[in-house]
């Protein structure tokens, strides 16, 4: 009798197998796309755009997306692990996007991409969903990272984490970098290791203010870097993604309108490329995806019908759209 | 734990099953063997169901009718169109939820989970897009810019004597709220307070 369970154990789990190779009808592989999403102004939806994004791209376009949470809040990453998964997870800031820094300032090696990522999304089954998302955590001690990085040559403190991780990241269609609120070191990594930024926004003016400052910074580096980067890589804002949106009045028209027309300036000036776009639709507010965080799931698992799970799928079609 | 994590688990207890089979015996390891065969052949069972629904296509169709997109733009004639056109047949329900049922019934009585999943996922992908006249909107939004930059008197002469059904236009475009009763003096209003605002704001803050 064990001999044939033994067998069966083996036929179930060459199924198993088969089941994690198999991607649901994907698209043909267009190379990887690398993207950061930057705002140096906190509350804009940075992370309910990259989880969400990522996992509806997975989900319904069979898509692998990988997340890198680089904010030392790890907002991202206590959205899709539970938080004792995490702390188990990143023990020590092992298995995490610091240890990729820690490793630079000690001269070590000591990260281990395949350790460190977490594939899939837990349930409350106990299994995972969304084989094909995939995560690399964020620790708090990310935090001393802007503490220490004097200590590198000012011309490698940018290129940390894209000498680290490019080689990783080819295996993916989709890479979301979720950046920290400022334009510090590790959101500098982000960039240069990126196609492209997104920016999420939020319809106000002091958003539109904070964007003009980005889109110049941005430029700027673009300019300095331009020496190392590869031919391909040029750090430019590609897209803006409108969150929090209400419909309501005549508030958010108004400043979606004045977001458009400073985009229109930016682009006659070349502080960023006439193919720059808001992308539509606007992420409507919605208390499902605020909930979803509780649950540790993207809203598309959690409540698809919700009109933030509506929303997100439509930015999807359009993201590829915009980024085929 | 994910599959990965199980085929693991699975693999190291196969082969300590296997390299100490001759040693293992007794009813309380019997008969949780057992349960273990009979659970294990029902995952079995599950994962073949999974990969042939995966490889037909129909899985793609279901997770795309369940979608939050279909939510939002799947319309019963819609649904009807679309099997007509990829299936060749006529829905009988007539209404959503039943339709949707009958659709995954007749593509898989058709072996056609794939193109129909292809056909929803081009109108899904369509649905999404965004249709704007984006030339005439860049025009009226570089119009509106320009009489917010005019003084009072010279913002009278440009904007004063435009028809109402013009100034609605230039308003629509730049995101100016009215109703078919807003009078023209009170459009004119809104068009110079709001130019005058996003000349300010779209000055460089530093």
């Amino acid at each position: 009798m064990p001999v044939i369970l033994g067998s069966e154990l083996g036929l179930i789990n060459a199924r198993v197998r088969r089941v994690m190779g198999v991607q649901p009808a994907a698209a043909p592989t267009m190379g990887t796309k690398v993207l950061a999403f930057i705002n140096f102004k906190g509350g804009v939806g940075k992370t309910a755009t990259v989880v969400n994004l990522a996992a509806t791209l997975v989900k319904l376009h069979g898509k692998k997306v990988l997340v890198v949470d680089l904010d030392a809040q790890s907002n991202s990453t206590l959205w899709l692990m539970r938080p004792d998964q995490w702390r188990e997870h990143v023990a020590k800031g092992r298995r995490s996007t610091f240890q990729s820094f820690d490793d630079a300032f000690q001269g070590k090696e000591r990260f281990n991409f395949d350790e460190a990522v977490v594939q899939g999304v837990s349930t409350w089954t106990g299994f995972t969903e969304l084989p094909a998302l995939h995560l690399l955590p964020a620790a708090v001690d990310l935090l001393r990272v802007e503490d220490r990085i004097h200590e590198m040559k000012p011309s490698l403190a940018p290129r940390l984490l894209d000498r680290v991780l490019s080689e990783h990241f080819k295996r993916y269609d989709f890479v979301l970098l979720d950046c920290p609120p400022n334009l510090y070191t590790t959101t500098k990594n982000a960039i240069y290791a990126a196609d492209g930024c997104v920016v999420p926004y939020v319809p106000d003016y002091l958003s539109l203010s904070g964007f003009q400052v980005l889109a110049e910074q941005v430029g700027e580096m673009r300019s300095r870097w331009e020496s190392t980067l590869p031919r391909r890589r040029r750090p430019n804002i590609s897209a803006l993604l409108v969150s929090h949106y209400r419909q309501s009045g005549n508030v958010f028209r108004l400043a979606i309108n004045e977001l458009e027309l400073s985009l229109a300036q930016l682009r006659a000036r070349d502080v960023i490329p006439a193919t720059t776009a808001v992308l539509e639709p606007y992420v409507r507010h919605c208390v499902r995806v605020a909930e979803s965080t509780s649950e540790h799931l993207p809203v598309i698992l959690y409540a698809p019908g919700s009109i933030g799970a509506q929303d997100y799928a439509d930015l999807a079609e359009n993201f590829l759209k915009h980024f085929r | 734990m994910n599959y990965r994590e199980l085929a693991t688990a699975l693999e190291q207890l196969a082969h300590r099953l296997s390299k100490h089979a001759d040693k293992l015996e007794g009813e309380a390891l019997g008969s949780q063997a057992h349960r273990l065969l009979e659970d294990a052949r029902k995952v079995a069972a599950q994962v073949d169901a999974h990969l042939a629904s995966r490889k037909s296509g129909e899985w793609l169709l279901e997770t795309l009718l369940r979608s939050p997109g279909a939510k939002r733009h799947l319309t019963l004639n819609a649904l009807r169109k679309l099997v007509r056109e990829t299936l060749g047949k006529r829905l009988k329900a007539d209404a959503l939820p039943a339709a949707k049922r009958e659709l995954i019934d007749l593509a898989h009585a058709q072996a056609s989970g794939q193109a129909v999943a292809d056909a929803l996922r081009g109108y899904l992908s369509e649905a999404a897009s965004v249709k704007t006249g984006k030339k005439e909107k860049d025009a009226l939004q570089q119009e509106f810019v320009a009489l917010g930059s005019l003084s009072d008197e010279e913002f009278r002469e440009a904007a004063g004597n435009r028809h109402l059904a013009e100034l609605r236009r230039l308003a629509s475009a730049n995101g100016i709220p009215f109703t078919p009763k807003t009078p023209k003096v009170r459009l004119l209003h809104l068009i110079r307070h709001y130019g005058q605002r996003a000349v300010v704001n779209l000055m460089p803050p530093v």
